[in-house]
């Protein structure tokens, strides 16, 4: 399985941010390899409009099979990933990933 | 570190006065972010001190290098917004009219014409007369706000909040219910909604609202000039009732408040009476709102 976070760095201590379309960093943990990837989403921060469906568009490219954020997307963003088969679980952030990653897996994270 | 945005999604129903007599209120443990940029105006109670100025780029702007130009006219023939016009044998670009869209430095055959990042406005950090600190903007004209810009001044704020260990970011969001206002929201730990009792203010408050229920943010709302229509008042109390909003304060009709605005005062600063233990009693509900 493939999970995405709206990250504001590239590691597991780093923290959730709390934004969906402005956040830092996408990062994929892909359970199956163990590995951790950061995406750099600063180019969609700097856009001046647009930015939850631009951040959507990134998450379409790398298909996760669940999403963890703070706030979650808004509406524009939500009906783009409707079309992705995609869970999200929001209300993360005030954690790490590494805890979101644990709260997730223990089912304590609220799914949108 | 919790960051209060202030909202209102009607103009004019007082969100700044009382952002301002916050900002007055909690002093050195807040740092004060103007996210209302389109007419910024918080800097005019808290007259600020500008400490850092710096230039803010955004969308794009084209430009018509002269040297290279053959004056084929072809680009002013295409531009869908009429921004290029023939002056003194040279083709210039009307900045307010150029949309930045890039279809004349695309069709230039001298490729003379380039779309470059357009300089929007500045922001600026300064010291406030609270003896805190102030991130605020100022656009140019014709420029819009952003969510960018909104994300902008928020970040710089968030970050000397950090820094100086600061217990909370102020904010005054903008009006309306676009981009910038969910860029003011998201990542927010607690929204001030300021409505008025009437049909618009109550009718932007349900709309703003449903903004704030999507990012599931703990909402509390002041009721302003609550005297002057009862009826519209008691209304809007049951929408609070209804979507479980805390009401946290009426504050009445009073010219007070243009009185102490003419003196570059917030209404703290002018009144000692009635309005200002209200808005003291309302700061400190907030401040338990947010950590409950």
């Amino acid at each position: 399985m493939k999970i995405a976070f709206t990250a504001t760095g590239t590691n597991w201590e780093s923290m959730i941010d709390p934004r969906f379309g402005r956040t830092e960093y996408i990062v994929i943990y892909d359970e199956e390899r163990q590995n951790l990837t950061g995406h750099d989403n600063s180019a969609v921060k700097n856009d001046a409009h647009g930015a939850g469906t631009a951040t959507s568009q990134r998450i379409f490219e790398l298909k996760p099979d669940v999403l963890i954020t703070g706030n979650g997307p808004g509406e524009h963003a939500s009906n783009a990933l409707k079309h992705l088969n995609m869970k999200i679980f929001a209300d993360a952030q005030e954690l790490t990933l590494k805890q979101a990653y644990e709260s997730f897996k223990s089912g304590k994270l609220r799914e949108i | 570190m919790k960051e209060i945005v202030v909202i209102s999604g009607k103009g004019g129903t007082g969100k700044t006065s009382i952002t301002a007599s916050f900002a007055v209120l909690a002093g050195t443990s807040v740092v004060v972010a103007d996210c209302d940029v389109d007419a910024a105006d918080m800097h005019l109670l808290m007259q600020p001190r500008v400490d850092v100025t710096e230039d803010f780029y955004s969308g794009q702007i084209a430009n018509i290098n002269q040297s290279q130009c053959t004056r084929c006219g072809k680009c002013i023939n295409i531009c869908r917004f009429d921004a290029i016009s023939l002056r003194n044998k040279q083709y210039i670009i009307d900045p307010l009219s150029c949309e930045g869209c890039g279809y004349c430095a695309r069709i230039c055959p001298m490729k003379a014409i380039v779309n470059r990042e357009r300089l929007a406005g500045q922001w600026y950090i300064s010291n406030i007369k609270t003896g805190s600190l102030m991130v605020h903007a100022k656009l140019g004209i014709g420029a819009d706000n952003s969510g960018k810009l909104v994300a902008k001044v928020k970040d710089e704020a968030k970050e000397i909040a950090l820094e100086e260990r600061r217990e909370i970011v102020l904010i005054d969001g903008p009006p309306g219910v676009g981009c910038p206002v969910l860029s003011s929201l998201s990542g927010s730990n607690y929204v001030v909604l300021v409505t008025e009792p009437t049909v618009s203010g109550l009718h932007d408050l349900k709309r703003v609202y449903d903004l704030v229920k999507k990012f599931r943010i703990k909402a509390g709302c002041i009721i302003n000039k609550a005297d002057v229509n009862p009826a519209k008042t008691a209304e809007i109390k049951q929408f609070l009732t209804r979507e479980n909003i805390a009401h946290i304060s009426d504050l009445p009709y009073d010219e007070n408040f243009t009185k102490a605005m003419t003196q570059g005062k917030t209404i703290v600063e002018f009144d000692n009476g009635q309005l200002k233990n209200t808005l003291t009693d309302s700061w400190n509900k907030i401040k338990q709102l947010v950590n409950d």
